[in-house]
C-alpha cells in the first residue's frame, strides 16, 4: 500500500478566543492518494476553507497533524499549487508579469515558451499583455488556476474554483481540472455544489459544522445510506396525502417541485397520478431521480446542502 | 536573487501603475513646490527654495510612509495578496526586504524629481557634495517613515482607514514640525512640542546638508530621534502585522 500524499490526522482548529471563539474543525481526519481528484463538499461555513488553510500552512491547527508528501505544511509549501478563494491577483500587472511573479515565489523561472504554453492551455494566449483588471471574471479565474500550476506542483489545492462562474466558464474550468488529473497531479478542491463534486471528484468528504460526516466515492456514499429514489413532479398536492401513498417514505417541496421518496416507484407513480386526478390538480414533468449527494447530505444532516 | 528581483520588479510596477499613488507620489510634490514658490517665494526665490525644497522633501517623505506605503500594504492585505504570498514558500524576510527596497526606491525617485524641478525651474543651486550628504539622510528618513506607515497599516481597518489615519498624522506635523513653516514663527507650545516629532527630525536631517553642505549642530539628537522612532515603529509594526484582513 502506498503512503497517501496528503494526510490529515485528528485536526482541531479554531479562530478567535473567549466568547468570539469559533471551532472551525473538530477532529477531522482524511487521506488523499496520489493522483486523486478529492472533493471537500459542504455548505458555506462548514470548515472547508479552514482545512485547506491548515494544509497550506496559513492556519495553525490547535492539535492534530497534517502531512504533505510526508512534510509538515510549512515545509511542504513548495509541493503545492494554490488557488485561494479570494483570487489575490494584482490588478495592475499583466498576465505574463503575474505568472512570472508567482512562479518566482516558488523559485521557478519559466522561459517565454513555457509561459506561452501555459497561457495557451488556459485559453489566455491573447491576454498575455493585458492588465488583470481588464479581464472578465472567468478569465481571472483561469489566471488564478494557471498560477496554481505554474510552479509545476505535485498537488493542486483549489478553494471553490468555480463558485463565481457562469455555467459555460464553469465547464471550461472542469475540463482544466480533469486535465491536471490526467497529468498525474493530485487535486484537492472545495465546493458547495453537489453536481461539481459528482462530475469531477473520484472521492469526496462531506464536511458539516467542522466535522467529516462521510467519505468515499460519490456513488458509494449515496449507496451506503440506502436512500430511496425520488419521484419529482411539478404539482401542488397536500403533503399529508402524498406521504400516505403506497411506497412513499417522505415528501417535501424543493422549489416548486414536489419530491417524494419512495421504495416502490412503480406503485407510487400511478397512485400519485390518481391522487392528482381525484383532487382535480395538475401533475406534470413527472420524473424518477436516483439519489445523489444532495440527498445524502439531507439524510446525514437533516438539512439541505444548498440552503 | 532572481526571486528577489522579480518580486521587487512586480511591486515597483504596482506602485508606478496605481493612479492615486502616481498622483500623490509624483504630481502632488511638484504641485506643492510650485504653489509654495508662487505664494511665499518673494524676491529671493533661489534663497527661499534653499530652505523650502528640503522642507517639501521632508513633507513628501512623511506623506509617502504614512499614506502611500501604509495604503499599499493595506491593499495587499485586503485583496488577499499577502495571504497568497504567505501560501508560497518565499521566506518572509525576502518579502520584507523587497517591500523596503521598493519603498525606498519610489521615495528616492520622488525626492529626485522635486530636486530636479527646483534646480531646473527655480534656479536652485545644489553642489554635488550637498546632494551626496543629503542622500543618506533621505534614505534614513524614508526607512523611519515607512516603518511608521506600517504601524498605520497595522491598526487601520481598511485602506480607507489607513489613508485617514495617515493623513491626520501627516497634516498634523506639516505645519508644526519646521517642515514648510519655520518653527521660530510658531507659538511657544509648538516650539516645545515640535522638535519631538518625527517630521521635525526628518527636516533637521535633510535640510542642513542640502542647504549648507554640512550637518546641523543637533545632528546627533535628530539622528537618535529618527533611529528611536524607526526602531520602535518597526517593532510595533511587526507585532501588529496580520497576513489577513479582519473579516
Amino acid at each position: 500500500m502506498t503512503t497517501p500524499i496528503l494526510e490529515v490526522d485528528h485536526v482541531f482548529a479554531a479562530y478567535g478566543r473567549g466568547a468570539a471563539r469559533i471551532e472551525a474543525l473538530k477532529d477531522v481526519s482524511l487521506s488523499v492518494e496520489r493522483g486523486e481528484i478529492f472533493g471537500l463538499l459542504g455548505p458555506n461555513g462548514a470548515g472547508k476553507t479552514t482545512l485547506l488553510s491548515c494544509l497550506e500552512g496559513l492556519h495553525q491547527p490547535e492539535s492534530g497533524s497534517l502531512r504533505i508528501a510526508g512534510l509538515a505544511p510549512r515545509q511542504g509549501k513548495a509541493k503545492l499549487g494554490v488557488q485561494l478563494q479570494k483570487t489575490a491577483l494584482l490588478d495592475d500587472l499583466t498576465v505574463v508579469e503575474l505568472i512570472e511573479l508567482y512562479t518566482a515565489l516558488y523559485a521557478v523561472f519559466p522561459t517565454r515558451a513555457q509561459i506561452d504554453a501555459l497561457l495557451t492551455r488556459f485559453d489566455l494566449a491573447e491576454k498575455r499583455t493585458k492588465f488583470i483588471r481588464h479581464l472578465s471574471g472567468g478569465q481571472q479565474q483561469r489566471v488564478a488556476l494557471a498560477i496554481a500550476i505554474a510552479n509545476n506542483p505535485e498537488i493542486v489545492v483549489l478553494d471553490e474554483p468555480t463558485s463565481a462562474l457562469d455555467p459555460h466558464a464553469r465547464r471550461a474550468v472542469w475540463d482544466l481540472i480533469r486535465s491536471l488529473h490526467d497529468e498525474g497531479r493530485t487535486v484537492i478542491l472545495t465546493t458547495h455544489a453537489m453536481e461539481e463534486a459528482e462530475a469531477l471528484c473520484g472521492r469526496v468528504a462531506i464536511i458539516d459544522r467542522g466535522q467529516i460526516i462521510a467519505t468515499g466515492t460519490p456513488a458509494s456514499i449515496v449507496a451506503g445510506l440506502n436512500i430511496n429514489p425520488v419521484l419529482k413532479a411539478a404539482a401542488e398536492l397536500p403533503l399529508e396525502q402524498v406521504r400516505a401513498l403506497p411506497g412513499a417514505q417522505a415528501a417535501r417541496y424543493s422549489g416548486q417541485y414536489l419530491e417524494v421518496e419512495t421504495t416502490h416507484p412503480q406503485t407510487t407513480m400511478p397512485a400519485l397520478h390518481a391522487l392528482a386526478a381525484q383532487l382535480g390538480r395538475n401533475l406534470s414533468e413527472v420524473a424518477l431521480r436516483q439519489p445523489n449527494l444532495e440527498d445524502a447530505f439531507l439524510k446525514l444532516t437533516g438539512r439541505a446542502l444548498s440552503a | 536573487m532572481q526571486r528577489f528581483l522579480t518580486l521587487t520588479k512586480a511591486m515597483f510596477l504596482v506602485y508606478l501603475r496605481e493612479r492615486s499613488t502616481l498622483f500623490w507620489n509624483f504630481a502632488f510634490p511638484v504641485f506643492l513646490l510650485v504653489i509654495y514658490a508662487a505664494v511665499f517665494g518673494g524676491d529671493d526665490l533661489p534663497g527661499f527654495m534653499g530652505w523650502m525644497v528640503p522642507g517639501v522633501l521632508a513633507v513628501n517623505i512623511l506623506a509617502f510612509g504614512l499614506i502611500s506605503s501604509a495604503t499599499m500594504m493595506t491593499e495587499f492585505r485586503q485583496k488577499g495578496v499577502l495571504r497568497r504570498l504567505q501560501a508560497s514558500p518565499v521566506p518572509t524576510l525576502t518579502l520584507v526586504g523587497a517591500y523596503i527596497v521598493v519603498n525606498v526606491a519610489v521615495a528616492v525617485l520622488q525626492a529626485a524629481l522635486v530636486v530636479a524641478v527646483a534646480m531646473t525651474f527655480y534656479g536652485l543651486q545644489l553642489p554635488a557634495v550637498n546632494l551626496l550628504l543629503a542622500l543618506p539622510m533621505v534614505l534614513l528618513s524614508v526607512l523611519m517613515s515607512v516603518a511608521l506607515g506600517q504601524v498605520v497599516s497595522g491598526v487601520a481597518p481598511g485602506s480607507g482607514g489607513a489613508v485617514a489615519i495617515g493623513q491626520i498624522l501627516y497634516f498634523g506635523q506639516m505645519f508644526i514640525a519646521d517642515l514648510i513653516m519655520p518653527i521660530e514663527q510658531m507659538p511657544g507650545w509648538i516650539q516645545s512640542v515640535g522638535p519631538w516629532l518625527p517630521g521635525y527630525a526628518i527636516a533637521q536631517l535633510v535640510r542642513p546638508p542640502l542647504q549648507t553642505g554640512a550637518l546641523s549642530p543637533e545632528f546627533g539628537a535628530n539622528l537618535l530621534l529618527t533611529l528611536v522612532y524607526g526602531a520602535a515603529a518597526a517593532l510595533l509594526a511587526a507585532w501588529l502585522f496580520k497576513w489577513e484582513a479582519r473579516s
